[in-house]
């Protein structure tokens, strides 16, 4: 039932990859998000895929997975047994880690097991627990196996997760794949789920380590692939590479020119933010001008996740102040915030930036109603209806049918009829979280046209993005934070993709100056 | 974008014009096109099953089916129930549940007639006193599901049971008569030949329709329903628009509720569990009905009319006393079967999801 340690003694038997990936391409749409990538992962070692947003990454997740079929012609071996074995040999744990968590360890333990009669005795109740224990004990730690799961810390809950990935593995050389699995922790509990992925490594199990982070790669990894635009551009073993290496590889060689714009034709300041904190900001302080586009990086758990938020008062922050054209704002109120001329485009366009079920008409107009009604809270059916027309067209929406459903839009659709709808309002300051994620190449560079025509017009632009590149190539200024404080601010020439990366990863300046 | 191209569009992505710009015809399909959508089967099909009980019944029972007395009778009796199943259209819309709607029309019964017949209150102070208490209702239970963060179904469960004691306590588990021809005139006085009730439900059935569908209130009701967070993000107070929607129901259904208590000159503490399933039902029925998925007037009165003329057409051929029941709830089932399985790829049914979503995950919403 469970895994044993390997008698690794067989040297032959150690050189057969556990996971040999050959040839591997998938294709959206035109775009290969993966081409023609190939690796093997050996008995005992952690291989560690790092790259960019959009770098394929996640693609390859789910292919492995299943989720995706890839494109004919590559190759997928698990324990050179062909593709039938897969399901059975690949464990996955997402960053959902799909736990229960009113329930404890032991009962979601038991969710993947097959119960049969015996299990409705009342009997069993202490041998499940002691099984869940051991289970856990096998990662290498000790949890109360008893306690619900909300009751634990990330650390503790990914590890939880990894015992029931393990658990019946018919073999101890399995492959476990880890989808950045350290995103929601803090720092001090990372070593603990290291310590549980050595413990399944020394088991005989090939990790593959999904990740962002080049410290973390640097405490767990043998071996490393960076992937970029779907192709794994450099694969070295761990010790080898330096971080600038491993940054100048995630970026490319080529830095593509940006536009460079006159700071000196930004207006008044629009925004100004103090000692801005929240429960991961701890005292951000930034102003931008009008027409001024300002660019916020930031790593998971930086803080840069909630600052939208927080600017705009769609959470209520802790302390700090922010003030539109010298009008400072209540905080936890939104509609004051859209009163004072601001916008949000949130990140999670599916939960927060779209109402999916209405369509595309009533989604525009929705933040500014007030233009298109007449007394008694009229809507007139004909202007609205043009109104919804003029901007379905003026964002290029395909198709320009502003009676048709939002849930019926691509993404990059529905992102740029959230957009419009908050150009709509003329907005003094207009915030945007990841605007272009799970976007299509298209529709991102309207958007960005978009963004620019509004700022050009005086509105106070900030873009939270993930996709350094983005930021780089398209902000006049970005401010990047760790930790939730701003820790670095670059502009002008020095506003590069690596130098944004650099400062992001927390990588010493030192750094910097060689590359 | 893989779905989205349509050769009709013809600007370059690279370059969008500004909004100024842009003038022409609007894209999209055709009116043909629209109209041939609105009059599918899937989208009115209450309509069609409104017609074919008609031709039937007609067929089957010509004598009895076909007369004038028939069908004011069916107006007459409807028209209350109508009032009460166009009140929950609101509340449904802002994704609130009202389990309370029965208790509150019985709860304005009830009152209106102590008013009247204990207190010796004038019949316009007694009705002004009774639509505020229904308004009242209507502020607690927003109040609780706002403030206190419960979810609707459970607070108007609850509430249903406070009212249900109140009713008892009220009235003593007695029924009160009124003696007051003035106040029995108000549900039973006719003009052209149809009793005032006719003409209120379809007052308010006018009003509701425009205020949901033509006004900027109703859009709100509509996107809270829909998805209140976007909503919020959106500069929608969405508290106070399920504050909106519950007191308009509170009102509507204690306005529904005098009604009743002077067409039987009575005030009847026994009659709250009327009045919940039929509305609810004709509701939700409506829904599937010309806006796909949507909470709307025009259908719940449509499936008012299927309900009510089916049941009359099965008591006038004979049919036992335990049909009515039965047809209530296999229309039901079979309306929102149809609508489910033929659902085009756009679901507007997020109220109704939310709120069926809302009974299943109550219980686990109240323990974290």
């Amino acid at each position: 039932m469970l895994p044993e340690p390997d008698d690794r003694s067989d040297k032959s038997e150690r050189d057969t990859p556990v996971l040999r990936v050959r040839g591997l391409s998938k294709t959206f749409a035109g775009t290969k998000a993966l081409n023609d990538v190939c690796f093997d992962l050996h008995r005992g070692e952690v291989l560690a895929i790092v790259g960019q947003n959009g770098s394929g990454k996640s693609t390859l997740v789910k292919v492995l997975a299943g989720v995706h079929q890839a494109d004919p012609g590559g190759e997928i071996d698990v324990n050179a047994v062909g593709r039938g074995a897969r399901r059975e040999q690949l464990h996955f744990i997402h960053q959902d880690l799909g736990l229960i968590e009113p329930l404890s360890t032991t009962e979601n333990l038991d969710l993947s097991r097959r119960l049969g009669l015996r299990d409705l005795l009342p009997g069993r109740r202490r041998g499940e627990h002691d099984r869940a224990a051991l289970l856990v004990r096998r990662a290498g730690a000790v949890i109360d196996v008893r306690s619900p799961i909300a009751r634990l810390s990330p650390a503790e809950r990914t590890i939880v997760a990894l015992a029931r990935a393990m658990d019946g593995w018919p073999r101890p050389d399995g492959v476990l794949v880890l989808d950045e699995p350290t995103a929601s922790f803090h720092s001090s509990e990372t070593e603990r789920l290291f310590d549980a992925i050595r413990h399944v490594r020394d088991s005989g199990a090939g990790v593959l380590f999904i990740s962002h982070r080049l410290d973390e790669i640097r405490a767990i990894a043998d071996r490393v692939i960076v992937l970029r635009d779907g192709r794994s551009v450099l694969e070295v073993p761990v010790d080898e590479a330096d971080d600038a290496t491993l940054v100048r590889a995630m970026v490319g060689g080529e830095i593509s020119g940006r536009s460079e714009r006159d700071a000196s034709t930004f207006g008044d300041v629009r925004l100004k933010v103090t000692d801005l904190a929240g429960m991961r900001l701890a005292g951000v302080s930034l102003s931008v001008q009008a027409g001024e586009i300002l660019g916020v990086s930031g790593v998971l758990g930086s803080g840069r996740e909630e600052l939208g938020s927080l600017l705009f008062g769609s959470v209520r922050r802790r302390s700090g102040s922010v003030e539109v054209d010298g009008k400072t704002l209540r905080g936890g109120d939104v509609a004051d915030a859209i009163g004072t001329g601001m916008g949000l485009v949130p990140a999670n366009r599916a939960q927060q930036g779209a109402v999916l079920r209405m369509n595309v008409r009533e989604n525009l107009t929705l933040a500014g109603l007030q233009s298109v009604q007449r007394r008694f809270g009229w809507i007139p059916r004909r202007t609205e209806r043009a109104e919804a027309t003029r901007w379905a067209r003026a964002v290029d929406l395909r198709p320009a049918d502003p009676e048709r459903p939002m849930a019926q839009l691509s993404g990059g659709n529905q992102q740029k009829v959230v957009l419009a709808k908050w150009l709509r309002t003329m907005p003094n300051v207009l915030v945007l979280d990841e605007p272009t994620a799970g976007v299509d190449v298209g529709a991102k560079v309207s958007i960005y046209e978009l963004i620019r025509d509004a700022a050009s017009q005086g509105t106070a632009v900030v873009i939270s993005s993930s996709d350094t590149k983005e930021l780089a190539e398209f902000c006049d200024r970005v401010v990047v934070l760790n930790g939730g404080r701003v820790v670095g601010e670059l502009s002008g020439a020095s506003l590069t993709e690596e130098a944004v990366l650099h400062m992001s990863f927390d990588v010493s300046a030192g750094a910097v100056a060689a590359s | 974008m893989s779905t989205g191209v349509q050769p009709r569009t013809t600007e370059n992505p690279e370059t969008p014009l500004p909004p100024t710009s842009l003038t022409g015809p609007p894209q999209g399909p055709s009116r043909w096109d629209r109209t041939k959508r609105q009059a599918s089967f899937r989208n009115v099909s209450a309509l069609y099953i409104l017609a074919a009980m008609f031709v039937i019944f007609s067929l089957w029972e010509p004598h009895t089916f076909l007369t004038v007395l028939t069908w004011r009778l069916l107006l007459d009796n409807q028209a209350i129930s109508a009032i009460v199943a166009v009140a929950v259209v609101v509340p449904l819309s802002a994704g609130v549940v009202d389990l309370a709607l029965g208790t509150e029309v019985g709860m304005g019964a009830i009152v209106v007639a102590w008013l009247i017949a204990d207190k010796s209150l004038s019949v316009a102070v007694a009705v002004t006193l009774t639509l505020v208490i229904g308004a009242a209702i209507g502020v607690v239970v927003a109040g609780l599901i706002v403030k206190a963060r419960i979810g609707s179904f459970i607070v108007t469960l609850a509430m249903s049971s406070v009212l249900l004691a109140l009713i008892e306590w009220i009235s003593g588990g007695e029924p009160i008569n009124v003696v007051s021809s003035s106040f029995h005139n108000i549900a039973t006085g006719e003009l052209f030949g149809v009793v005032y009730p006719v003409y209120f439900a379809a007052g308010v059935s006018l009003i509701v329709w425009y205020v949901l569908e033509h006004s900027s209130f109703g859009r709100r009701v509509y996107a809270t329903g829909a998805n209140p967070e976007a909503s919020r993000l959106a500069g929608v107070r969405t508290s106070r628009i399920i504050l909106g929607a519950t007191v308009t129901c509170g009102v509507l259904s204690a306005f529904a509720g005098l009604l009743t208590a002077s067409q039987l000159s009575t005030g009847d503490p026994s009659i709250s569990a009327n009045f919940l399933l039929p509305a609810v039902a004709a509701a939700f029925l409506g829904s599937t009905q010309f806006k796909r998925g949507r909470f709307n007037v025009a259908g719940t009165l449509v499936a008012v009319a299927v309900l009510a003329i089916g049941v009359e057409g099965l008591e006038l051929g004979g049919a036992p006393e335990w049909t009515p029941d039965l047809f209530n709830g296999v229309v039901l089932l079979l309306a929102v079967g149809f609508a489910q399985m033929q659902q085009s790829p756009t679901r507007r049914t997020a109220a109704i999801t939310r709120i069926i979503r809302s009974i299943g995950g109550s219980s686990k919403s109240e323990a974290s």
